[in-house]
């Protein structure tokens, strides 16, 4: 086992590297290289969960509903990103109870790896879920957006209907927006901001820090994930899953832009909630706004 | 010379009570009044406007042992006002969340009772809190059966302290067909446990009935063959679940019951002049302290065809099985029999659960003000629910709980016991004070008298 290196930004992991599932079923609506999917397959078959949560299919197009998926056919309808809210962690404690789950797995963003990790430390009216939290894969996550913003992004800016939008994609400064007829649209991300939810603009967390294994795009070419195994648990179930042939991986450095790309995003992402965790402090007059962190 | 001793606060049981004995020069009870010092909540007032959702979870926490008992009979007493029925799967669903909660209980009390009784032959009384065996492997069987029905309880109930997954109108979710085998699973192990602990105790409470005295803060005191003896009679409503008001034939009957003060039963003001320091542990209230049992007691009386009766497992086994022992013993030998109907009964539920039914009534009415009722046979006996609901909204609500029932019926049991053994007697009710105190107590005049208590 390497060494645990701790660095400030990305957090603490054992390895790095840029990988994507070898499931082509997986890969075909897969965000970038299918690793949140892959993982959680993996995982059910080989009875490390019997369970996740996963952002499943909402009522609305490209609204997603958390849900409890207990097979590889509810693992594969989450592919893809849905860059709305998934309040998935209130399915963490039922996971436990009418699903009669004993391995839970959690997928998600950042905060919603610190959510699972804190009711595991602290479980408050969250009986049984510190001890049935089995695997959690986090992604990477630069901010989010309640389901209006969604339509005022798909719909006014890039002018699409979001009953045709096949995937989107932030990246390189934009927002992307492809249809299933193959249209492609982009929306500057500096139009994007006045709609971020406002509870983004005080976290401190790019790469899911917390996470068994964390995955984002950045950092990777397209079509391949950036991959963090941080936790003993995260690594023996990424060793596994690659010695039984589930991914191709090259080691991060052998990849371009690779981390040089993504501890800027990820510096330029703390440094600016910081200060606006600052300000919380003299927002009033004599008077302050709460800090979580304190 | 009938003297008076008192035992404040009780201890081994749920809540805060204690006993007013009086006693004749062989320390035999002459008259005994078991009543709550427990502070009234006022559940049922505080009820009053307050949406039917919301009332039967404020009463799930009158108590954390049971609180399946009241979550479901407020739950169902608000059915029976608005007049829902609900779907056959969350009734089972409520069967089995019930079940797994007596069975838990019944576990639970097995611990509370055991040091007052012996290792069968031998005059070692049972501690379930040492390393040493026997102690240590029933301990750790009644733990394992706990965690087994608790958990059973999490899953159908989706928390076994306070369930959250009943619903006036059923249950917010069924299970999965994983949750569904797990609850299996667990039934059978905990068949074999409970096999094991019924038999475990029965022998224990048998070579008790042997016994001709137990040992007392060092002191042999005679045991009667009477011991608990009374002849208020039983009421249950069921072997397991219950009965409402919207049953064809409900097996409770509103007209027979009637609310009662506290004073009609119990005694007046009295002064304590025999004391035993040596009573285990801490001794018992000072002489010269004046005690007032009509007053102070935080429990009302209600009768059933004018009298206090007995509710619990020996009341559920003489209505439904013929069983005719009475007293102590036979309360503890009843209890320890619901054991493994409590499994059969979740096995068999889920024989007929269907996973992907439907569990929530299509049409949920939001109630004219018409009076409904339901009783779940609790652990600890019937506990009856009464609710008006009108517009979705409480107008009126009484709880009638099991040890409120058994309160003055055990104090009645007490006669004929030596007072150092007058615990005992209590503690084969299995009483739940805090269950049994949430009720304000209003006098002639209409004034609080509980509340003033507590003032
Ligand atoms: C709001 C948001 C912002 C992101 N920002 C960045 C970023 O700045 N940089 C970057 O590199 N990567 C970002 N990602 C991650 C990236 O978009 C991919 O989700 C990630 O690379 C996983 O791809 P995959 O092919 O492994 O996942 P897939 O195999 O396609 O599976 C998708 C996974 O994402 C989960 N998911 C989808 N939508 C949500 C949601 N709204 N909330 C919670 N979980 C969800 C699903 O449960 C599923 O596990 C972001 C993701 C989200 C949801
Ligand atoms: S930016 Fe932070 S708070 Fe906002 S969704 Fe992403 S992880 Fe959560």
């Amino acid at each position: 086992m390497r060494e645990m290196t701790a660095d400030p930004y990305l957090g603490k992991y054992i390895t790095c590297v840029s990988a994507r599932s070898t499931d082509k079923e997986i890969l075909k609506k897969a965000q970038d290289g299918g690793i949140a999917t892959a993982l959680m397959v993996y995982a059910l078959e080989e009875g490390i969960i019997d369970g996740t949560i996963v952002a499943g299919e909402g009522d609305r197009p490209w609204e997603p509903r958390p849900i409890v998926a207990m097979s590889r056919e509810d693992i594969l309808k989450a592919r893809g990103t849905k860059y709305s809210i998934s309040p998935q962690i209130a399915w963490l404690k039922e996971a436990t109870r009418s699903f009669g789950l004993d391995k839970v797995g959690v997928t998600g963003v950042c905060c919603q790896m610190q959510a699972v990790r804190k009711a595991q430390l602290y479980p408050i009216n969250m009986r049984d879920v510190p001890g049935k939290v089995a695997l959690t894969v986090g992604l990477f996550c630069m901010e989010n957006f309640p389901y209006k913003s969604l339509q005022t992004i798909v719909e006014d800016h890039a002018a699409q209907s979001l009953g045709s939008v096949k995937k989107m994609e932030i990246t390189k400064g934009k927002f992307w927006v492809h249809t299933e007829r193959g249209n492609v649209s982009t929306v500057p991300l500096k139009a994007t901001h006045k709609y971020e939810q406002p509870g983004c603009h005080v976290c401190l967390d790019y790469v899911s820090s917390l996470a068994d294994i964390s995955t984002g795009s950045v950092g990777s070419p397209d079509g391949w994930s950036t991959v963090f195994i941080r936790t003993k648990k995260g690594n023996e179930v990424w060793s596994k899953a690659v010695a039984a042939g589930m991914f191709e991986t090259k080691p991060i450095e052998d990849v371009k832009p690779g981390l040089e790309l993504l501890t800027k995003l990820a510096k330029e992402k703390i440094d600016k909630n910081r200060k606006t965790l600052e300000e919380r402090r003299n927002f009033g007059v004599n008077k302050a706004l709460r800090d979580p962190y304190a | 010379m009938t003297k008076v001793v008192e035992i404040s606060p009780t201890t081994r049981h749920e809540g805060h009570s204690k006993l007013t004995l009086k006693v004749n020069d062989q320390g035999i009870v002459e008259r005994g009044d078991w009543l709550s010092i427990t502070p009234v909540r006022g559940v049922e007032k505080l009820a009053i406007g307050k949406t039917m959702e919301q009332v039967p979870k404020i009463a799930s926490r009158v108590c954390g042992i049971c609180p399946v008992a009241h979550c479901l009979a407020s739950i169902e007493a608000m059915e029976a006002s608005i007049g829902c029925e609900i779907p056959k799967d969350a009734k089972l669903l409520r069967v089995i969340l019930h079940a797994a909660n007596r069975l838990h209980s019944i576990a639970l009390h097995n611990i509370l009772i055991l040091p007052d009784f012996y290792i069968p032959g031998t005059e070692t009384k049972i501690n379930p809190f040492s390393k040493e065996e026997p102690f240590r492997s029933v301990a750790t069987r009644i733990f394992r059966i706990r965690e087994i029905a608790q958990t059973i309880a999490a899953i159908a109930g989706g928390e076994a302290i306070h369930p959250s997954n009943p619903r006036i109108g059923g249950m917010y979710q069924n299970v999965s067909p994983r949750a569904k085998q797990k609850i299996a699973d667990l039934a059978k192990e905990g068949l074999v446990l409970v096999h094991e602990q019924m038999e475990f105790m029965l022998d224990v409470i048998r070579d008790m009935q042997n016994r001709e005295y137990v040992t007392v803060g060092g002191q042999n005191i005679p045991i009667p063959k009477t011991l608990g003896y009374h002849n208020q009679g039983v009421m249950a409503t069921s072997p397991m679940y219950g009965s409402s008001s919207l049953d064809e034939n409900p097996t409770w009957d509103v007209t027979r019951w009637k609310e009662t003060r506290p004073w009609e039963w119990y005694m007046g003001e009295v002064t304590i002049d025999l004391e035993d320091p040596n009573y285990p542990i801490g001794g018992t209230t000072k002489a010269g302290t004046r005690a007032n049992p009509q007053m102070e007691a935080c429990n009302s009386v209600p009768t059933y065809d004018g009298q206090p009766v007995e509710v619990g497992p020996r009341a559920r086994l003489a209505t439904f099985k013929n069983f005719n022992e009475k007293g102590t013993f036979a309360q503890h030998i009843a209890r320890q029999m619901e054991y493994p109907d409590c499994l059969y009964t979740i096995l068999k539920c889920l024989d007929d659960l269907d996973t992907s039914g439907k569990v929530i009534a299509d049409h949920i009415p939001q109630g004219d003000g018409s009076m409904g009722w339901a009783a779940n046979e609790a652990p600890r006996g019937t506990d009856i629910h009464l609710a008006k609901v009108k517009d979705g909204r409480v107008l009126w609500y009484e709880m009638l709980v099991p040890t409120t029932w058994n309160f003055p019926t055990c104090s009645r049991g007490l006669k004929g016991a030596p007072w150092q053994i007058a615990e005992m007697v209590v503690r084969a009710y299995d009483p739940c004070v805090s269950c049994a105190t949430h009720m304000i107590v209003v006098d002639e005049k209409n004034r609080i008298v509980a509340q003033r208590i507590i003032q």
